[in-house]
């Protein structure tokens, strides 16, 4: 009896997490990913919604056409591309090509150098990702972080004539929204979507504070937990005064975003990528978009917090290193893979037609008037890399806090005490 | 010769379970063993780095104060969930002993939850308990304030225990449902004869004789309390805040999803450890119970 509960126990604990090391172990770890000979390129993909097999099929169908490589699309095995790779990079079955996720430090190693292409150099925030110069993941466009969505009839109604730009704004509008009934003032939710929308908000003020804070914070003039509690004192401010409750943290996004397209949200925080939604479920209201406040007005318009937009990068131990390469600089070079990119998930790049899409187009305005964009603190590849993994999740975690009574000291302190304790390993 | 020849035999058809029960065992949990004992990323370009008790050491001093409030969570999980499962699960089998139609469909609607998975468990009772769900959109459609049921860190971890309850409460109602096919119906019909009362029947005739059963049904629920993170990640993916990371949340979302496969091992060690430990204190507290039973009788 004892030796079967004993086998139980050890099966309980380890059976579902070990056996990728085992395959490690086994693992040549030099390749073998491809098919080799580089006839076919085996692609990872991040499957949603929007980017069905079907179309990413397509999206490479000219490309087959044109040099006869075989593009082999392949989705995630686990829960994302992020979680596929590293298993797969473990078992020794990398694929060729990865889509949707950036270098981390572990995985940068792995991961093919693509400076000395002079199409890499030209592709979009290629700078802003890049490490001493060394480009390691090319993208089709940027994804903008730092946008407010806004109901214009509730604004009309609450008598608010133009979108905030200070602080004071903000806090002055969602009063008059309150005050005029609106169920949720400003629309924050669960899970990821909390960190992010409460960085989203704060990317403009904290780079005009510190510009390059990743770096300062890296290099100790400047600690995580200062460099957010202004963000979470705002925040604090908004829950005090019931602009937003603890139920709007326990409340995915895609129930917060159609709380907005039913006219029950002011303002909601999120990325460009809400316009896809927005224009495949377009609201009865007029929809407005405006960059979050900063303390003086006469900064605005402000550092835009932004992020590559379709990323792909080349394993390193690949087999078919040269139609690997040429597949991403087909997919990032070429206008009409560009184009139809843009139509399986909204993102902005200069020149790139928004018409078809009216909120894209907004989004457009507000990145052409940017003076410059600036990375998460999510990042984590490049000179703008905090050195520490897992950023997002803690970030979350912490700034959940805040709706069960934390203080904004205690939450800033929590995160340099996190900090510090990844940094020092 | 015969019998060498014949104990040769038998040794030899244990080979292949042997061999399956070395490979997907003993070898990955060796290399668990080992990488608890190294700085490494999972990459196999890059080679573990030995670091001794370094792991073992971050996880009792809990430098970025994630770990203890995920063993607490997981503590409070196995202790109520253990208990709570079980007694429903007794109390449950004791009316559903007797096989009727009704019996029957009722058990098959009890053990229904086990055969979805976690992941779906937790996502289903996302949709009826969450600040929009079905649940909280009939209480304010009646007039009543809606319930912080995953909104509040105390209601949330309440709530996933009973979520968790629930879904493992079929297993357990089928164990109990064996347990009572093996008490002996003379022994309870001799009870009821000399006078003994219901309850006195299960308390000195059902409840002795289900002991062994008992003892199984403790140790799996325990054993399963502890590696709970399916219905995590579905019901509450560990918030607010960090009100319902488990321990197994810990390793699989937190250190495992950062490629700190070294630390993650060492997790995995400490879980199996306690849980071999739990297990083998209920076996011995029961074993002694059954033995001051049998004394006494």
């Amino acid at each position: 009896m004892s030796a079967r509960f004993r086998r139980g126990a050890i099966g309980a604990s380890a059976l579902g997490l070990v056996p990728v090391l085992a395959l490690t172990a086994c693992s040549s770890g030099d390749g073998g990913g491809s098919s080799g000979g580089g006839d076919q390129v085996r692609m990872l993909v991040n499957i949603t919604d929007n980017l069905t097999q079907a179309k990413w099929d397509e999206l490479v169908a000219p490309f087959e056409e044109e040099t006869g490589i075989d593009v082999k699309i392949e989705g995630p095995s686990g829960q994302s591309v992020a979680e596929t790779f590293p298993t797969q990079l473990a078992a020794g079955t990398a694929p060729d090509v990865i889509q949707s996720i950036f270098p981390t430090e572990d995985t940068a190693p792995e991961i093919l150098d693509l400076s000395d292409h002079d199409w890499a150099q030209d592709t979009p925030m290629a700078d802003l990702y890049a490490t001493d110069g060394a480009i390691n993941v090319v993208g089709v466009g940027m994804q903008a972080q730092s946008l407010l969505y806004y109901n214009k009839d509730l604004f009309e109604k609450a008598g608010i004539t133009e979108p905030p730009a200070t602080w004071e704004d903000m806090d002055a509008a969602l009063k008059a929204l309150q005050d005029e009934g609106v169920k949720k003032p400003v629309g924050f939710a669960s899970e990821w979507a909390t960190g992010v929308q409460v960085q989203e908000i704060w990317h403009p003020q904290q780079n005009l504070t510190t510009p390059g804070w990743q770096q300062a914070v890296a290099g100790g003039s400047s600690t995580l937990g200062d460099q957010f509690q202004p963000m979470f004192e705002h925040v604090a401010d908004w829950i005090d005064a019931g602009y937003t409750t603890a139920d709007d943290v326990a409340t995915d996004s895609g129930t917060q975003e159609a709380n907005f397209i039913a006219g029950d949200v002011g303002i909601y925080p999120m990325g460009s990528w809400f316009t896809t939604t927005l224009a495949a479920s377009p609201p009865e209201f007029e929809v407005g978009i405006f960059a979050p406040p900063v303390d003086d007005a006469a900064d605005l318009p402000a550092p835009m917090g932004a992020t590559m937009a379709f990323p792909y990068m080349v394993w390193n131990g690949t087999q078919a290193k040269d139609a690997a390469t040429q597949l991403v600089e087909y997919l990032v070079t070429d206008e009409d893979a560009i184009a139809a990119q843009a139509e399986m998930d909204n993102f902005n790049r200069e020149g790139l037609d928004t018409s078809a899409n009216e909120y894209a187009g907004q989004v457009q305005e507000l990145l052409d008037a940017a003076p410059s964009f600036v990375v998460p603190g999510n990042q984590t590849v490049g000179d703008f890399a905090l050195p520490v993994a897992g950023f997002n999740e803690k970030f979350t975690e912490v700034a959940q806090g805040l709706w069960q009574g934390t203080s904004p000291a205690d939450a800033a302190g929590q995160l340099t005490a996190w900090y510090d304790a990844e940094a020092a390993g | 010769m015969l019998g060498r020849r014949s104990a040769l035999g038998r040794g030899l058809m244990t080979v292949p379970a042997a061999l399956v029960y070395i490979g997907l065992m003993v070898v990955p949990v060796g290399y668990a063993v080992y990488y608890s004992f190294t700085e490494y990323n999972g990459i196999p370009s890059q080679a573990p780095e030995w670091v001794g008790l370094e792991n073992y050491t971050r996880i009792f001093t809990d430098p970025t104060g994630d770990m203890h409030s995920s063993l607490w969570v997981t503590g409070i999980i196995a202790v109520v969930g253990a208990f709570g499962v079980n007694a429903i699960a007794l109390g449950l089998a004791l009316m559903l002993r007797r096989t009727t139609p009704f019996t029957a469909f009722a058990r098959a609607v009890m053990f229904y939850p086990h055969v979805l998975s976690a992941l779906i468990v937790g996502f289903l009772w996302q949709a009826i308990l969450g600040p929009q769900g079905a649940v909280n959109n009939l209480l304010t459609g009646s007039g009543r304030s809606a319930l912080p049921f995953l909104s509040d860190p105390d209601w949330a971890l309440a709530t996933m225990i009973a979520v968790i309850v629930w879904a493992q409460l079929g297993v357990q109602l089928v164990l109990y449902l064996a347990g009572l096919q093996a008490v002996p119906a003379d022994l309870q019909e001799a009870a009821t004869l000399d006078g003994a009362g219901r309850v006195q029947v299960f308390q000195h005739v059902t409840w002795p004789a289900l002991a062994p059963t008992v003892t199984v049904t403790i140790v799996t629920s325990v054993l399963s309390l502890l590696k709970v993170y399916e219905v995590v990640l579905g019901l509450t993916n560990g918030g607010p805040g960090d009100a319902t990371q488990t321990w197994a949340y810990e390793i699989l979302a937190v250190s495992f999803a950062n490629n700190k496969v070294g630390l993650a091992c060492a997790q995995a060690m400490l879980l199996i450890v306690v849980a071999g430990i739990l297990s083998f204190t209920i076996i011995a507290l029961r074993r002694r119970a059954e033995e001051g039973a049998e004394a006494l009788s």
